[in-house]
């Protein structure tokens, strides 16, 4: 469904990730690990197309990617970077209308409906997004990407900064999410306790590369992989 | 008579903060929403007020050659947002020294276009009395004319999706790519937009000031500062600081003399840039 097909690429003349492969199927939670710098950010930019890409490409829904982020986003591509980058003189109600009015849907509708699913931004609906606590934040990033209607949703880093029973409470949206609207998610993280709760499978990176591709069995059960990999 | 004098001064004051906010407008947009600063931008200005001058020279009635003054004006700074300020975004010297180019090349156009001489257009005058004073009634006009420009501006901003995405684009250009905005695309129509509103206020200002090649810098130092002080809330600092520093510096002119007021202007921008180096509205909780 998702695919990313020998992905080099980085900032300036500096490559960082070089030719990676990896495969979202439909309907599947697919976690992205390793430690902090072996770019999963940058990999997760390149799959926007935030960055351009030196070699490779990008298809979604079996069709290949142009290099345009807009364009990727109507394809379906949903995206909640590290650090939320919420609009912050925005409301919370327009950073969700903003988003759905762009890609064809009725705003008000949309923010309705949210505001039902996320009840924590409900009180908060009128007030700017720039004056939230990181939590509530991070959970406006995801509304965000979600009322884009995406069929991929890439999450980058989703649990930094977040106080433990948001973490919990995300967890939660994304296998709901997940489960009842077929969703598809790449989720970058080094917290493995969180991935693995929702994840089926992941991709180890290291150095820019992706070192191996594991079942959550076989993760848990490596404990030198752990190790080695992630440092945990 | 007292009452009167007051009155008058009030009026008067009131017209030269909304001849000042009309002027202001459009860099409250494209500098103070945008960040983008336009040493252009009082060409744009006199661009505006050449073709509203022209038009009318014509035969079409001055009414109507405004909104054709606006588009032209936003055309031309289409052309030059997708010709040089799109390349520049985030390279705040370097678009300084662009369009300061870009505004010698357009006032020395204009000087061999239209010369240095001041052709006017001949619009019936009118004066209100207010007991023994005389006020001429177009300033007057201009009063209502900057409140609906405002509610108007406001209006667009904060309620429609063009709106919604103009802010977008500008607080974080790569998450409103990410979520489906061609934000360049939006970015350029929202500098444009700032070039019109320039080109309204050169135009809706012809009555009482003639078209020069040279006429924007009258109002380009007041405007930039006014956008200044303002700070991050672009249009409601705006309106505020025009109204109190164009305001204030008129009130003072009439009380004292036309030196006090412009020493007033510029000691209270001063003052407020050194107390609010952000600008005045740095920590509002406002969008706009």
């Amino acid at each position: 469904m998702f695919k990313i097909i020998n992905a080099t690429g980085g900032y300036g003349k500096t490559t960082i990730i070089q030719d990676i492969s990896l495969t979202v199927n439909e309907g599947e939670i697919v976690a992205l690990l390793g430690r902090n710098g072996v770019g999963k950010s940058t990999l997760m930019r390149y799959a926007t197309g935030l960055i351009p890409a030196m070699d490779g490409q990008v298809e979604i829904d079996s069709k290949i990617a142009p290099s345009a982020p807009a364009k990727r986003a109507k394809m379906g591509l949903g995206y909640v970077p590290q650090g939320r980058f919420v609009f912050p003189r925005m409301s919370v109600t327009e950073n969700i209308a903003v988003a759905a009015a762009s890609n064809g849907y009725n705003p008000k509708q949309t923010v309705a409906d949210f505001l039902k699913d996320f009840p924590m931004l409900a009180p908060k609906a009128s007030d700017l997004a720039g004056g939230l606590s990181g939590g509530q934040q991070q959970i406006l990033a995801l509304a965000r990407a979600l009322a884009t209607r995406p069929k991929i949703l890439l999450l980058d880093e989703p649990t930094e900064g977040v106080q433990p029973s948001i973490i919990d409470e995300m967890a939660g949206i994304l296998k709901r999410i997940n489960e009842q609207q077929g969703i598809a998610i790449l989720v970058a993280e080094q917290d493995l306790d969180f991935c693995l709760s929702i994840a089926k499978r992941a991709y180890v990176m290291e150095k820019g590369c992706i070192k191996i591709a594991v079942d959550k069995e076989s993760l848990l059960a490596d404990k030198l992989l752990q190790q080695e990999l992630l440092g945990v | 008579m007292e009452i009167d004098f007051l009155v008058t001064v009030l009026l008067s004051s009131l017209s030269s903060a909304a001849i000042l906010l009309i002027a202001a407008m459009g860099l409250a947009v494209v500098f103070g929403l945008m960040g983008v600063i336009n040493l252009a931008h009082s060409e744009f200005l006199m661009m505006g007020a050449y073709a509203a001058l022209t038009i009318t020279k014509a035969g079409v009635p001055y009414l109507l050659s405004i909104p054709i003054a606006v588009a032209i004006t936003m055309a031309i700074g289409a052309v030059v947002e997708i010709l040089i300020i799109s390349r520049l975004y985030g390279r705040l010297f370097d678009t300084m020294l662009a369009t300061w180019g870009l505004s010698m090349v357009l006032l020395q156009l204009a000087v061999l276009l239209f010369g240095t001489a001041t052709p006017s257009i001949n619009l019936p005058q009118f004066n209100i009395s207010i007991g023994d004073y005389q006020l001429a009634g177009y300033p007057l006009i201009l009063i209502g004319v900057a409140v609906i420009m405002l509610i108007l501006i406001y209006l667009l901003m904060t309620k429609t999706t063009y709106g919604m995405q103009a802010r977008a684009s500008i607080q974080e250009p790569e998450m409103a790519q990410a979520i489906g905005i061609e934000s360049s695309r939006v970015n350029t129509f929202t500098f444009a937009l700032g070039c019109g509103l320039a080109g309204f206020a050169g135009a809706v200002l012809l009555p009482i000031i003639p078209a020069t090649p040279s006429m924007g810098m009258a109002f380009a130092v007041k405007s930039f500062l006014a956008v200044v002080v303002a700070g991050p809330v672009a249009l409601t600092g705006t309106a505020l600081t025009a109204i109190g520093l164009g305001g204030g510096a008129s009130i003072t002119a009439s009380l004292l003399t036309s030196v006090a007021g412009e020493v007033f202007f510029f000691i209270i921008t001063a003052v407020l840039l050194w107390r609010y180096p952000m600008g005045i509205s740095a920590k509002w909780r406002r969008k706009l």
